[in-house]
């Protein structure tokens, strides 16, 4: 079999030079960023640190910091996630954000939309299905007002772009580009795409490739890509993206799904279809976050029905560096920053110096099979 | 917030459950900041931990008793409805977020209200009938039902009340449409409030958009120095319609930040029931919309 000639012997003690695989000139910034996580027991970082009684009053330092590269640096890998933390204002200035890492604000286009129509939310078994359709202010309001006020406080604040076309989304990055309080980009690939009669670029490998490759000629703050899960193997989808150089891979957005209405008459929403968020997508999330982890160099955040610190364990042994936190802040507006204290009062219960050591955790030793080789029956 | 009173979390214990309706149930619950700070139309919140949902619930507050610092809350009528709740003992606590959103506004110059109700939306109308006859107001309440087994009992309102019931297979009082009923009390009525199903809504928002043409009617107060006019979706400008509206809607976080409960206003700017309502105006949305 060929596969076997790949197979990566150790994860943990793999020497910094050896490349899986041959990357094609790949570019990096100046600032390189710190070495990607990878799989590391806790116990070796446990027994180089004096033991620590890990009880309820200990405040010992538990470094949860992660630098995204180009400069951006988290105080913590929990953020919150577009569209559910809106632009970060909405609570005022009052609410102490404590160690959230970063805010992605809700998605934003070059002219304000108004959003789909009502109804635009129902909840699910498990889950909330929305359809807002990218209700936001527009570009001009960011340049003008919000970006000002993000630059006040303490948290990066990651805007969400979008778009129909990759010339909406460069526009829109180019506008903002350099306004101080402005620390990155997430780019939602979920859109769909004029020039390929609406298909979504987070479908199509070479669509969203160029859509990267495009922004990133435009800006030089660092981009993450979210991708869906609607794509069935998003190996080739994170190579390309990578290749085309986001510095990071957000994992996942909604998943497209229906809902009936109570009449039996229609969908329930007014949109037809939505996005499932919440509780019921987590598994789903986390197997794209598996799949993905393994094959880049860059930080995956994981994003998906995260309600609390279990969720977060769950996503950081799966290889996510980050975990951002969606529907569940819709409940509970500060639930990110209690989840990143939390996860430090985690590492000190079991005595190690960040969270890293939880990172990648339940990867596998060798590359596994992907997805699309099917669940219940392996050769 | 317009709705007067501050916005707190507390505690609220569940003091008494049962059931009125098939598949419906009361809860008291014993929450002083509720009871004394809600107003007719706005709701509270219920933590996902509770109700065992992703999201917070909405639910309108069914009555408020400020002498005995209760509230009461009515759950049920779906199959994915807060059914976790209905398994609450009394003693339980949780916590109920609110009051949340903006009340009905009465003109104080208005004397005879009309309130029509479709099904379980009674809830939404149940406070604003106490809020109404204690200020000395005349009250009548327009029901639509499938049928006579989910009319809302009689005992749970007050005596002072005129009680129009309407059902779809004319089990009990008229047969049809609630909507039928109301061009009978138009013209005595000096405002209307509605809560129900959209179409139910629409329908009545058809009939108060036409009723001073069909009815002749003058229109009420003093004529303003060059007729300046309130902001739109204000409550002074809410208090001179006649057809206000409760609206259902899901709502996935009250602090505006998910935009999943807009409503398209009439000038097509979305409008946020969670904020902007559950009270509105009828002249305010875009009726055709859905």
């Amino acid at each position: 079999m060929k596969a076997k000639k790949r197979v990566v012997t150790s994860r943990d003690g793999r020497p910094a030079g050896t490349k899986r695989r041959p990357t094609v000139r790949r570019l990096r910034s100046a600032f390189e960023p710190a070495p990607p996580p990878r799989a590391r027991p806790p116990e070796p970082d446990a027994a180089d640190r004096p033991p620590s009684p890990g009880g309820e009053g200990d405040e010992s330092p538990v470094d949860l910091e992660l630098d995204l590269g180009r400069g951006l640096r988290l105080a913590s890998p929990l953020m919150a996630a577009a569209g559910c933390f809106g632009y970060g204002i909405e609570l005022g200035p009052a609410v102490d954000l404590g160690r959230l890492g970063a805010i992605v604000t809700r998605s934003t286009t070059v002219r304000p939309r108004p959003g789909n129509r009502p109804p635009r939310a129902v909840e699910v078994a498990g889950g909330l299905v929305n359809a807002v359709g990218l209700q936001n202010l527009g570009t001009e309001v960011i340049e003008s007002r919000h970006a000002a006020l993000w630059a006040e406080r303490n948290v990066p604040v990651v805007v969400s772009v979008a778009g129909g076309s990759v010339g909406e989304y460069v526009e829109v990055v180019r506008r903002l580009d350099g306004l101080p309080g402005i620390a990155g980009w997430e780019l939602n690939l979920s859109c769909p795409n004029g020039a390929r009669s609406g298909t979504l670029f987070a479908l199509e490998v070479d669509a969203a490739a160029g859509l990267v490759a495009a922004v990133r000629r435009a800006t030089e703050l660092p981009i993450v890509a979210k991708v869906s899960p609607a794509m069935p193997d998003l190996r080739s989808m994170a190579r390309a993206l990578v290749d085309a150089g986001v510095d990071a891979i957000a994992a996942v957005n909604t998943l497209p799904v229906l809902v009936v209405r109570d009449g039996r008459d229609g969908p329930a929403l007014g949109n037809g279809l939505g996005g499932l968020s919440g509780p019921a997508l987590k598994p789903l999330a986390l197997r794209v976050v598996h799949e993905i982890a393994q094959v880049v160099e860059v930080p995956v955040i994981g994003v998906g029905g995260v309600a609390d610190v279990d969720d977060v364990l769950d996503f950081l042994a799966v290889g996510a560096s980050a975990v951002q936190i969606g529907t569940a802040l819709l409940a509970d507006p500060l639930l990110a920053s209690r989840l990143a204290d939390d996860l430090a009062s985690e590492c000190r219960r079991r005595g190690v110096a960040g969270y890293r050591a939880f990172v990648g955790t339940a990867l596998p030793s060798r590359r596994d099979a992907p997805s699309t080789r099917g669940v219940e029956y392996r050769p | 917030m317009p709705g007067g009173a501050a916005v707190e979390t507390g505690n609220a214990e569940l003091v008494d459950a049962r059931r009125i309706l098939p598949g419906e149930w009361q809860l008291t619950f014993h929450a002083g900041h509720l009871a004394t700070g809600a107003r007719a139309g706005q709701h509270v919140h219920l933590d996902p931990r509770d109700t065992g949902g992703v999201v917070r619930r909405p639910l309108p507050i069914n009555t408020a008793d400020a002498t005995t610092g209760t509230i009461t809350l009515v759950l049920g009528g779906g199959t994915r409805g807060p059914d976790a709740l209905t398994r609450l003992r009394a003693g339980d606590r949780l916590d109920v977020h609110g009051p949340l959103g903006r009340p009905f506004e009465v003109d104080p110059r208005s004397h005879h209200l009309l309130l029509v109700a479709e099904g379980r939306a009674m809830s939404r109308l149940r406070m604003l009938v106490d809020e109404a006859l204690a200020t000395g107001r005349q009250v009548t309440l327009l029901l639509g039902a499938e049928s006579a087994r989910d009319v809302y009992p009689s005992s749970l309102l007050p005596d002072e009340v005129e009680y129009v019931v309407a059902t779809r297979d004319g089990s009990v009082g008229h047969r049809g449409a609630v909507t039928d009923l109301v061009p009978g009390y138009e013209a005595w009525a000096d405002q209307a409030f509605g809560a129900g199903p959209w179409s139910t809504l629409a329908a009545l928002a058809r009939l108060a958009a036409t009723r001073r043409t069909r009815l002749g009617v003058a229109k009420l107060g003093r004529k303003r120095g060059g007729g300046r006019a309130d902001p739109v979706g204000s409550p002074l400008a809410r208090r001179k319609a006649f057809l206000q509206v409760a609206l259902d809607q899901t709502i996935g976080c009250a602090t505006a930040v998910c935009l999943g409960c807009a409503v398209i206003g009439t000038n097509g700017a979305p409008l946020r029931v969670c904020r902007d309502g559950p009270v509105f105006a009828a002249d305010e949305l875009d009726w055709d919309l859905l």
